[in-house]
């Protein structure tokens, strides 16, 4: 395999005891998906469980996930777009990682701002970045777009940098005084 | 009385930026004011969004270095860190000793000089004191030349690399760093005097923009306006990165959460972190190398992520890096804490006079470049 090829990253499983076990012991019934990562452990819920999910991460006293630090999206083209939350407990002093994976062509899953005021913005952000939907956001309207840039979302991969990579090309063979003529 | 009842009031909108010296950049906000008082506030960020994101997944890892700079320009070292923290997490390096001494002093010198920013922007806001605003100026200009002898750049410095730094520090380093401490320990006693018992300062501070600890973690703040609210948290000490465990600090907190608060969180900070400084002066190895030895001309992360965080002047500041192999990031998302921090402006500003809007907003200590990446 060529280095430039695409890898997977390697399936490590949780350490017994952490943090995915007491989200199995408060959850019983819910599903995951759970591997190490390289600082915290990464669990993978289903869409449908999400809210529920947060929910019990926020307010039940053995995860009491207070914080979320961070939410991001991420396209894997092939295999849909994920959403991504980093969670804190200022009391426990452990954190996870939540996971959740949408298609492209229906890329809708429930709003966490009910649970964390902070996810208002990161939402909007991943919203305008990457054509999600997050059914049950108060004021789902684009941040740091603009307002009438709605036909593509520049952080899915299919939106590359076409006019920088031309412009660089153009400039490729010229040498420094040549390419100081085409800035003017 | 009978006559103000009878007087009919109207909320009137106030527009305020993009362009104006009291929005630290290019930040808009539309103030509903009923009188003198901010009864809404709607905020309107991404004036300078760049798309830095974007541009560093099409650049290979070092390369993204020069964008953590043109994020957070104010504290270029500690975004540079932070970066280059998880790239070494996903990559496997080890940084050598002398290295580790060099990142850490020059970040938390680049803390001090955020901080007196701060301190000089902050005063400038409140309308009186330009006196402030030079005297923190004088003292950063100390701080500045020393980064421009390391790195050869006043503001955008590029100098931290995955492994280590780029090239090793002069040779007089450790002298200028002690004379530095002994310089900024009189400047912030300076600023001290200037300030902190000012009878108008306190007046145009104490009890404004407060917040509560319980409303500041939802809404994810983090870094010295959370600990106004007597949050004793510090991922310094917490989740100890690089070699902070070795030294010995304080974390300073308030108790009030106020505007005022966040100031003095900000001057004690800046005391720690010459206390830092003093430490790792005293413990870094005189020679040694400063990058691995074996380091690859070009650099491959193994497929992974990872989400690294530092403690930053302003708060928390994260990177979620995913990598698929190859020598480009597939994903690099940056969490910067005044984006995070401003999302709270509303609930802060909200009750209290326009001119005092603008004093709470100072206080967050936002660098727009960094809101809006």
């Amino acid at each position: 395999m060529s280095p430039e090829e695409p890898q997977e990253a390697a399936v490590v499983p949780p350490p017994p005891d952490g943090v995915a076990d007491l989200f199995a012991e408060v959850l019983p019934d819910t599903e995951f998906q759970a591997t190490q990562g390289a600082m915290e452990v990464i669990l993978t819920v289903d869409r449908g469980d999400l809210l529920r999910v947060m929910r019990a991460a926020r307010d039940d006293p053995r995860l009491d996930f207070k914080y979320l630090r961070c939410l991001s999206g991420v396209d894997y083209v092939e295999q849909g777009l994920e959403v991504v939350y980093h969670l804190y407990s200022y009391t426990h002093k452990h954190s996870a990682t939540i996971k959740v994976r949408v298609s492209q062509d229906d890329a809708r899953l429930p709003s966490v701002t009910s649970i964390w005021k902070g996810a208002d913005w990161h939402e909007r952000e991943a919203a305008e970045m990457f054509g999600l939907f997050f059914e049950g956001h108060p004021n789902l309207v684009p941040l740091l777009l603009p307002e009438d840039m709605t036909d593509h979302h520049p952080l899915r991969k299919d939106s590359p940098l076409a006019e920088i990579e031309e412009w660089q090309g153009e400039r490729a063979g010229l040498g420094p005084g040549e390419a100081a003529e085409v800035e003017e | 009385m009978t006559l103000e009842r009878e007087l009919e009031t109207l909320e009137i909108d106030v527009n305020v930026g993009p362009q104006h010296p009291a929005t630290h950049g290019v930040f808009r906000m539309v103030l509903a004011v009923d009188g003198e008082k901010v009864v809404d506030l709607i905020p309107h960020v991404g004036y300078m969004h760049r798309g830095a994101e974007k541009l560093s997944e099409n650049m290979d890892y070092r390369q993204a270095i020069g964008y953590q700079d043109r994020t957070e320009y104010l504290a270029q070292f500690n975004a540079e860190h932070c970066y280059v923290m998880a790239v070494e997490k996903l990559a496997g390096l080890e940084v050598p000793e002398r290295a580790e001494y060099i990142r850490v002093i020059l970040a938390e010198l680049n803390r001090i000089a955020s901080h007196y920013m701060f301190v000089g922007a902050f005063a400038t806001d409140l309308g009186v004191f330009g006196t402030a605003f030079t005297y923190g100026f004088r003292e950063r200009e100390y701080i500045q030349d020393l980064f421009e002898e390391v790195t050869g750049d006043r503001l955008m410095y590029s100098y931290f690399r995955p492994g280590g730094v780029c090239w090793d520090v002069p040779e007089n380093f450790k002298e200028r760093v002690r004379w530095l401490c002994r310089q900024n320990r009189v400047g912030i006693s300076d600023i001290d005097g200037l300030l902190t018992k000012n009878e108008v300062f306190v007046a145009r501070t104490r009890g404004i923009g407060a917040i509560s600890a319980e409303k500041a973690i939802e809404y994810g703040l983090s870094g010295p306006v959370l600990r106004a609210c007597g949050m004793k948290t510090d991922l310094r000490r917490e989740e100890p990165y690089s070699i902070y465990d070795r030294f010995d600090f304080d974390i300073p907190t308030g108790n009030r959460g106020d505007t005022f608060d966040r100031y003095l969180v900000r001057m004690e900070e800046m005391r720690q972190a010459v206390r830092i400084v003093e430490q790792a002066v005293e413990q870094m190895p005189d020679d040694g190398p400063i990058l691995p030895e074996k380091l690859p001309r070009r650099l491959r992360c193994p497929a992974g992520e990872v989400y690294m965080r530092a403690e930053n002047p302003r708060g928390e500041y994260g990177i979620y890096l995913v990598s698929k192999g190859g020598d480009k990031p597939y994903r690099l998302k940056i969490r910067s804490p005044s984006y995070c921090n401003l999302m709270a402006l509303k609930e802060m500003a909200v009750g209290h006079y326009v001119a005092d809007a603008v004093a709470i907003l100072g206080s967050i200590d936002i660098v727009l470049c960094e809101v809006d990446r």
